[in-house]
């Protein structure tokens, strides 16, 4: 899932302070489950916004309201004309749906409620792990399952480097050397052999190179737009 | 009363009402006849909310009062707290809600406007005929009800002795009826001062709700003559306090709870020697236990398997009983078909028998009308219409039923009261009447009831049984407003517990980590158990979607009245404002005086506080916000300090965010046991330290 964490107060009071009417905008799916951007919070953050408001004498109207995901059309469009009703959209979606939103809401400027930051798994309750980077090309079956692209500080594809330390990362001890725990996993696995391969050089070009990225399904893309022209007849 | 002064009444909905509908009912609602809302209203009581339960149980019960003292409590014996130590004293909780509402009821009682334009006439003024009287009057019906006796209330009038049901608490509930604009004809019965017939002439449809007001005979020998009396008149004697005599030494025949009426009322008419006899042994008496008990308490002794065989007679005056000893009393199908020794029998010693073997119906006011009795004397009647074999004449107890309690005759006259209206309205009634048996809540599983401390269920006194049988009052002492919200505190709020709206769920699993007893299992979305559920309601505050709502309660509620408890800020305040989110578990709300600048918000539990409750407190303008829980030792739940710890801590550093002092909120405990005063030191203390901080300016 995507993780991301709430912008401090003062940042979003500098987005929102010269708006009238603000709607607090939450995404129920990803940024619920890391408890950044759900319903929940963006409540939170409307409370705090409307608390500061009064703080600094400024009239704001801050409501809230929440939908299932942001990253597909049908979810908000039953709320789209409510949402449109606003001065200033802050989503506590990710970028994603910030930016998905953005072209749907007319002359209504949509901004973010908090940082988008990663692909991560939920570690423990309250604790979320970045463990992939969305490269595009995915070498999992290589390193036994473990992404030196997204954990090692360097994305070395022919690791550790000289910086491992006691399975640590020289970058900071609280990281952990994913190529240290590369090693120690194909161990386990009985496939440490397959180390001794060199990897070439990697091929960026599926990632941030030539663009942004999409993906389309010829297959539903074609009954789809086959579809749409018998309802236009 | 002016007839401008009359209105229609909507009946009240407690809160969660049409959402319980959709679920199984909490073992207490479903077990009782009448499906009372033992939970709501016992959270009601256990929040200092007494009018509300009142209504609660009224809404379904209009004999209400006489329940609080007689009923024989189904609710009870389901309780879920019977797996944990004892059940709940629902029905001592319940007439303390409802003495405790007793001006209030007077005051509420008002002439129902008789909208509809026809009439029914009611024979008989027992549970089934008042509580159709009461749901017709409440349809717009004009509603005359007719009783042969002097007052109103049937058997509970004629025949329930006083020391079990004052006659002050019966007439409460019959006022209530009768201030709808019921009229009434009492001294009048149906078969003497006017015919069935004329009845059916007079009104548009009648009700026949005489239940069973005669008692059977053994027919063994000895039985006619002085010495021997049947159950009904002898009640009927003590009821309308005439006086019955009786020798020295009393026998009753019979094991039931109207031959402990009768028993009872015998050792309090002044006869020490009170014996029963019966054919079943202690574990078949059908008299309930407590009644068994109490008797015994009174010196009455019991006679267990012996069978009436003869009176024996020395002249006219009674000598005793001869028995015979009873081997079995139901067969391999659990069928009354006793079995005797007949080579074993004795006599039981008495100079007065009173027979209290079962009642039936007197229906010789049927004969020559359109209402058929079959061969074994029975009124025909279809239970899917309550309708006789009369177009318009309808049935309703245990003139129908066969014997049973007060409660179950209450609903059975709701079912032909609401056929009535059907039928009078032209509409078709099969299919319309609403299923009897309800879906429970399945039993607490083991794994949840280990997870529950014992709280012993609190005691009532009685009059200490040498003194009570010296007069016919009433011995059993109510509990006090401290006892009252203790044990309503007990409850565990089956049925009242946590809904999950699987529309906004998207199975985070957050409420499956946060539940202290197992209750949600999440998969495309989550479901809270409710068999698991102890609506504690920790798990709603932390949903990250809001998809968690509660039964019992408005997750809303607190935020939304914040701004109104806590009222305009007077800018020139000399005293901070501080905002007090309460525990009120185990009485602690009882008797406290706090200062005047703490505004309290009662919470059931510190559980259900949400971050967006007192951010709010903050936002209404409080200078500062205290979370006062309950000791850890007394919470009736479990784990729940720490999550709210957590979410305390999360608010100060969101307040810190606005530079509001994070010391403006505290988590505060108390001890509750004495009351409030604890609550008003903490809350004092607290005040102080938020004083020396000083007043928000913003």
């Amino acid at each position: 899932m995507i993780v991301g964490s709430q912008k401090p107060i003062d940042e979003i009071w500098s987005m929102v302070k010269d708006f009238k009417k603000v709607l607090v905008f939450g995404c129920n799916t990803c940024v619920a489950i890391c408890h950044a951007g759900g319903e929940k919070e963006a409540e939170t953050i409307a409370a705090l916004i409307r608390m500061k408001a009064s703080q600094e004498g400024k009239q704001l109207t801050v409501d809230h309201l929440g939908v299932m995901r942001h990253c597909e059309p049908e979810y908000f469009e039953p709320v789209i004309d409510k949402v449109k009703s606003y001065d200033l959209v802050l989503s506590t979606a990710c970028g994603v749906g910030v930016n998905f939103l953005s072209d749907r809401t007319g002359t209504v400027p949509v901004y973010p409620g908090i940082n988008t930051s990663f692909y991560g798994a939920v570690e423990a309750p309250g604790v979320f792990k970045e463990l992939c980077a969305g490269c595009g090309n995915c070498i999992l079956h290589l390193t036994g399952g473990l992404c030196p692209i997204a954990r090692c500080s360097k994305t070395l594809m022919n690791g550790p480097c000289g910086g491992t330390n006691k399975g640590k990362c020289e970058v900071s001890s609280e990281i952990d050397c994913v190529w240290y725990l590369i090693v120690e996993r194909m161990k386990k696995l009985g496939t440490l052999d397959k180390l001794t391969e060199v990897q070439p050089p990697r091929n960026w070009s599926t990632s941030r190179d030539g663009g942004p990225r999409r993906i389309s399904m010829e297959h539903i893309r074609e009954f789809e737009e086959k579809e749409a022209a018998k309802a236009r007849m | 009363m002016a007839s401008n002064d009359t209105c229609t009444l909507e009946p009240y909905r407690p809160y969660g009402a049409e959402i319980k509908e959709t679920r199984p009912y909490s073992p207490c609602r479903a077990a009782c006849p009448a499906h009372t809302d033992v939970q709501a209203y016992v959270a009601l009581i256990a929040q200092g909310k007494y009018t509300e339960a009142f209504e609660v149980i009224t809404s379904v019960n209009p004999i209400a009062s006489v329940c609080s003292m007689i009923c024989h409590h189904p609710c009870e014996q389901s309780c879920r707290r019977c797996g944990i130590d004892e059940p709940l004293a629902v029905r001592h909780l319940k007439r303390f809600a409802i003495e405790k509402s007793r001006d209030y009821r007077r005051a509420k009682r008002r002439l129902i406007a008789k909208t509809k334009g026809k009439s029914i006439g009611i024979i008989g003024s027992g549970p089934s005929g008042l509580t159709a009287a009461r749901d017709l009057a409440d349809f717009g019906y004009s509603v005359t009800i007719y009783e042969r006796h002097p007052v109103l209330g049937g058997m509970l009038a004629s025949a329930i002795p006083p020391y079990r049901l004052p006659r002050e608490v019966l007439n409460e509930d019959i006022n209530d009826v009768v201030s709808k604009g019921v009229e009434v004809k009492t001294n009048f019965e149906v078969g003497k001062d006017a015919k069935l017939d004329d009845l059916t002439k007079k009104h548009d449809a009648v009700l026949i709700a005489i239940g069973l007001s005669q008692s059977r005979s053994l027919n063994i020998p000895g039985e006619r003559g002085p010495g021997v009396m049947l159950a009904i008149p002898f009640l009927e004697d003590v009821a309308f306090n005439r006086k019955p005599a009786l020798g020295e030494k009393v026998l009753v025949i019979g094991g039931g709870n109207v031959a402990m009426d009768v028993a009872r009322s015998a050792r309090r008419l002044g006869v020490n020697n009170v014996e029963m006899v019966c054919l079943e042994n202690e574990q078949e008496i059908p008299a309930w236990k407590w009644e068994v008990d109490e008797a015994v308490e009174e010196a009455i002794k019991i006679n267990y398997r012996w069978g009436p065989k003869a009176v024996l007679r020395e002249g006219d005056r009674v000598k005793g009983l001869e028995v015979t000893k009873v081997l079995s009393v139901f067969d391999a199908n659990k069928r009354f078909a006793p079995t005797f020794d007949p080579n074993v029998t004795t006599l039981l010693e008495a100079d007065t028998i009173i027979i209290t073997i079962g009642q039936m119906s007197n229906l010789s006011f049927l004969k020559d009308s359109a209402v058929k009795v079959d061969e074994r004397g029975r009124v025909e009647w279809n239970p899917a219409t309550q309708m006789s074999s009369a177009r318009n004449v309808f049935v309703a107890g245990e003139v129908v039923t066969g014997p049973g309690s007060a409660i179950a005759a209450v609903a059975n006259g709701h079912r032909s009261a609401l056929a009535m209206h059907l039928y009078l309205q032209g509409e078709s009634i099969e299919g319309r009447l609403p299923a009897q048996e309800k879906e429970k809540i399945a039993p607490m599983p083991a794994e949840v009831v280990e997870k529950i401390g014992k709280l012993p269920r609190l005691k009532i006194k009685h009059v200490a049984p040498e003194v009570r049988v010296k007069t016919m009052d009433h011995f059993e002492e109510g509990y006090t407003e401290k006892e009252a919200l203790e044990e309503a505190s007990r409850c565990r709020g089956c049925g009242g517990g946590a809904v999950v709206d699987k529309n906004k769920c998207m199975a985070c699993l957050t409420c499956m980590r946060v539940c202290p007893y197992g209750a949600p299992v999440v998969q495309a979305y989550s479901e809270i158990r409710p068999e698991y559920c102890q609506a504690c309601g920790l798990c709603a505050p932390e949903c990250p979607d809001q998809a968690i709502s509660m039964v019992s309660y408005d997750v809303r509620e607190i935020r939304n009245s914040l701004q109104a408890t806590i009222g305009k800020i007077d800018a020139s305040r000399r005293e901070p404002v501080i905002a007090a989110l309460l525990c009120t578990n185990h009485a602690g709300i009882l008797g406290f005086d706090l200062p005047k600048n703490v505004k309290t918000v009662p919470v059931h539990c510190t559980s259900r506080i949400d971050i967006l409750d007192m951010l709010k407190a903050f936002e209404a303008g409080a200078d500062g916000v205290a979370v006062v829980r309950c000791n850890d030792g007394t919470c009736k739940y479990r784990d729940i300090t720490p999550r709210v710890n957590a979410r305390v801590k999360r608010v100060q550093e969101l307040l810190g965010m606005l530079k509001i002092e994070p010391g403006r909120l505290e988590i505060l405990s108390t001890a509750s046991d004495n009351g409030g005063n604890l609550y008003a030191g903490v809350c004092a203390e607290f005040s102080e330290r938020v004083k020396k901080i000083g007043m928000r300016t913003k």
